[in-house]
């Protein structure tokens, strides 16, 4: 299905991507639905209170009586009557390497999920839809474990110094100069967790009296990042260009909101692959608008590096565009890389700037030596620099996956949200009793897929959301594919109707951008 | 319209950032060469390590080593996804357990980020509108959890309990004007148990009687003082003899 794109010439290859809508008799069951849960959400808490049925929250110590309460009830109502009867789908322990295959440990609930006890059972092989192991390599043998197996023995297992001090080790050195080839920037700064490096660095490179522009969909740890940063935040539609562009033509040309005077910078916050949606970011888009109104781009492949792009280099790669574009890319190494961390690649100004201003350089502990390691192991293989073509078969086993399983699942009549071409494939439940329903249906046919609901998305579009590997072969597939069909037509999941709205029609409002001040 | 394109053609921005004097200290990291242990090499130079936070010495230890060696081969390095979603390791649970039983609380939670936990842990529970008295010196990581959460944030001298007692009984003259107000905004206290700004240790004692006094919660930041105080390291709490329930959170 191609779409009639604005600004089509700027994308070189079809760019498709769909949201069906929700029906509406779906919609309406499903509020139906969280109406009853919500009315017996009343009548246990009632008989709580009354003592008719023990209270197994925890509670409050003797002595601390009459301390202010810590959870207001209302709060907490969500978590102890909704969330409490589907809990098992989460948190699920598993006891080996979380490669395609893994190995659960059972666990059963005798009073409804407010305890588990663990059987000593293990679930061996079941198919891991869940973890982020885009190229798989999360391994636990092979030449990346051996490397960090050496590394380990020399160097110890932690740093135990910030990077300002004592924590600079010549890996690090060696990290750094390796991410800044694989991105194709001047440089790079590598960090110790993914969520910390968006949510330090963005206060260090805005502050009062500068714009953020963020898309409605971000990851917490940009938002927090935004916040923190005491910059002012306006958000506009998920991928939605017409509305960027409003917002950065008003924020020119009205400056800033009480005293008119010019904004000093303006940063426009977007993510390469969107985790709960599976939607592509428009790159080429946002980087005509950014260079039309001299703005800065910080981009967040947390998803994406690695898993896009014809030898993993990213959105940008996908693209084909330039990576000097954007002022400031940013990624992690968890999903696609199998260790953990994140880095910032831009300008060698940038880099310099970061690594004395940015709070996690001076405050917080550096990487750890094995997991550096990995990361150094896994890029030379996916850039083919340790002689095979081991890396470049992965990133094409993983588009062949993808295309394959989407195409299989349309067919099937199920909702998919998101672009063709991103690993990550949700399909929609809507209502809350299918949210634990699915899950424990699957996992009964030794398949794990991870499902979500509210608060992480909007209420009534509660999703299972598939990771797929490089690591899946086409028989663990299809056999995820026949089982998916099954407990579909058992739990009457397969609402599309094909009646799928291209993204650009859907209508823009021009009221409902927010504007949150701090 | 003509007048909004020339605006927007006028616009100068700053730029991203500002440039940096290319003499700073931190921009010439010290290059250290192999395990920073003891005896360090930095730049090439044999040292003795006075910088790192290696207190107990167990980074060269051979048991730690090999224990790791073993988990590596057993579940790779990373773990490829966040702790609700196949994230959770039996090795995770295991050491939440140990934790708990060696702190002697009830339940312990591990986080993959030393910056993250308290960061984390301080806007979990305390929202905007409830009231939080914190030390002065009180670490980076704490400041950042404060300005997350959005609650008043009141200061007192470091280490001083008079000063600490003074704002309390504000507080409480404050509550008594509005005591329905009073009755849903949660009051909590940031301590570290050994400081990493100026390397003193907080009055715990003192703190505990303030805290059943004025009713309010104590959070306890032992990055520093895990390990390291006490008779088996099990903190501050046993440096001093308290119970550790008395605490409401401890990090």
């Amino acid at each position: 299905i191609n779409h009639i794109v604005h600004n089509g010439g700027l994308y070189k290859r079809p760019f498709n991507e769909a949201f069906e809508e929700t029906p509406m008799l779906v919609a309406v069951l499903t509020y139906v639905g969280y109406g009853v849960l919500t009315l017996f959400g009343y009548l246990r808490d009632f008989m709580r209170q009354w003592k008719i049925e023990k209270c197994q929250n925890a509670i409050e110590r003797e002595e601390q009586k009459d301390f202010v309460p810590l959870y207001q009830d209302f709060e907490n109502f969500y978590n102890r009557n909704l969330y409490m009867r589907i809990r098992d789908s989460w948190n699920r322990p598993i006891c080996s390497v979380p490669g395609a295959k893994v190995d659960m440990m059972e666990r059963v609930s005798h009073d409804y999920n407010w305890t588990f006890t663990y059987t000593g059972r293990v679930i061996k092989g079941i198919i891991n839809m869940g973890s982020y192991n885009y190229l798989g390599f999360a391994q636990n043998s092979g030449a990346c474990q051996e490397a960090a197996a050496k590394v380990l023995s020399r160097y110890g297992a932690g740093v135990c110094s910030t990077r300002q001090e004592m924590g600079n080790l010549d890996k690090h050195e060696e990290l750094e100069k390796l991410v800044a080839r694989f991105l194709g920037v001047e440089s790079a700064m590598a960090y110790g967790m993914g969520f910390a490096t968006n949510s330090m660095n963005i206060p260090a490179l805005v502050g009062k009296g500068c714009l953020i522009l963020s898309d409605e969909l971000n990851h917490a740890s940009l938002v927090l990042g935004a916040r923190l940063s005491g910059a002012t935040i306006r958000i506009f539609k998920h991928n939605n260009m017409q509305s960027l562009e409003k917002l950065l033509k008003d924020a020119i040309v009205h400056g800033q909101p009480r005293t008119r005077r010019p904004w000093k910078k303006i940063l426009i916050l977007v993510e390469g692959i969107y985790s709960m949606e599976g939607s592509i970011v428009r790159l080429p888009e946002v980087i005509a608008l950014k260079k039309k109104y001299k703005s800065y781009l910080y981009l967040d492949e947390a998803h994406s590096i690695g898993a896009l792009g014809p030898s993993g280099r990213g959105v940008v790669e996908y693209f084909g565009l330039n990576p000097e574009d954007v002022d400031v890319m940013m990624g992690t190494f968890t999903k696609s890389f199998g260790a953990a961390g994140g880095y910032i690649g831009g300008k060698k100004e940038l880099i310099d700037y970061l690594r004395t201003y940015s709070h996690s350089a001076v405050y917080a502990t550096s990487l750890s030596p094995p997991v550096v390691e990995q990361i150094i192991t896994s890029m030379k293989c996916i850039m083919g620099e340790d002689g095979t073509t081991f890396g470049k078969e992965c990133v094409q086993q993983l588009a062949e996956n993808t295309r394959y399983f989407r195409r299989r699942l349309k067919e099937m009549g199920f909702i998919i949200y998101g672009n063709e071409d991103s690993p990550v494939v949700p399909l929609m439940l809507y209502m809350p009793a299918k949210i634990g329903a699915f899950g424990r249906e699957m996992l009964k046919r030794n398949i794990g897929v991870v499902v979500v609901g509210f608060p992480a998305t909007p209420i009534i579009e509660s999703r299972a959301r598939f990771c797929l590997s490089a690591a899946h072969t086409k028989e663990m597939l299809d056999t995820a594919l026949k089982e998916i069909n099954e407990v579909g037509d058992l739990l009457q999941l397969k609402y599309s109707r094909h009646r799928l709205v291209p993204l650009l029609d859907r209508p823009f409002d021009e009221t409902t951008y927010e504007e949150t001040e701090d | 319209l003509q007048e909004k394109e020339e605006l927007i053609e006028e616009w100068q921005p700053e730029p991203l950032v500002p440039p940096v004097p290319k003499d700073h200290p931190a921009l010439n990291y010290n290059i250290v060469s192999g395990p920073p242990t003891h005896k360090i090499t930095v730049n090439g130079k044999e040292c003795i390590n006075f910088a790192s936070f290696n207190f107990l010495g167990l980074l060269d230890n051979e048991k730690v080593k090999s224990a790791a060696q073993a988990s590596l081969k057993k579940y790779g390095v990373g773990t490829c996804g966040p702790r609700g979603f196949y994230g959770t390791f039996d090795v995770h649970l295991e050491l939440e357990d140990r934790l708990a039983k060696f702190m002697r609380t009830e339940e312990a939670i591990i986080y993959s980020y030393g910056f993250a936990t308290i960061a984390s842990a301080i806007p979990a529970y305390s929202k905007r509108g409830d009231i939080v008295f914190v030390d002065e010196a009180a670490c980076f990581a704490i400041q950042k959890g404060l300005q997350a959460s959005r609650s008043n944030i009141k200061l007192f001298k470091h280490n001083d309990m008079a000063d600490l007692e003074r704002l309390l009984k504000e507080q409480e003259t404050e509550d008594q004007k509005n005591p329905r107000k009073a009755r849903v905004t949660r009051r909590f206290i940031v301590v570290e148990g050994l400081y990493m700004n100026t390397g003193d240790v907080c009055p715990l004692p003192e703190l505990i009687k303030l805290k059943y006094k004025y009713k309010v919660r104590i959070f306890l930041e032992e990055s520093l003082s895990f390990g390291v105080l006490g008779e088996h390291g099990r903190g501050i709490t046993e440096h001093f003899g308290i119970n550790v329930s008395a605490i409401f959170l401890s990090s």
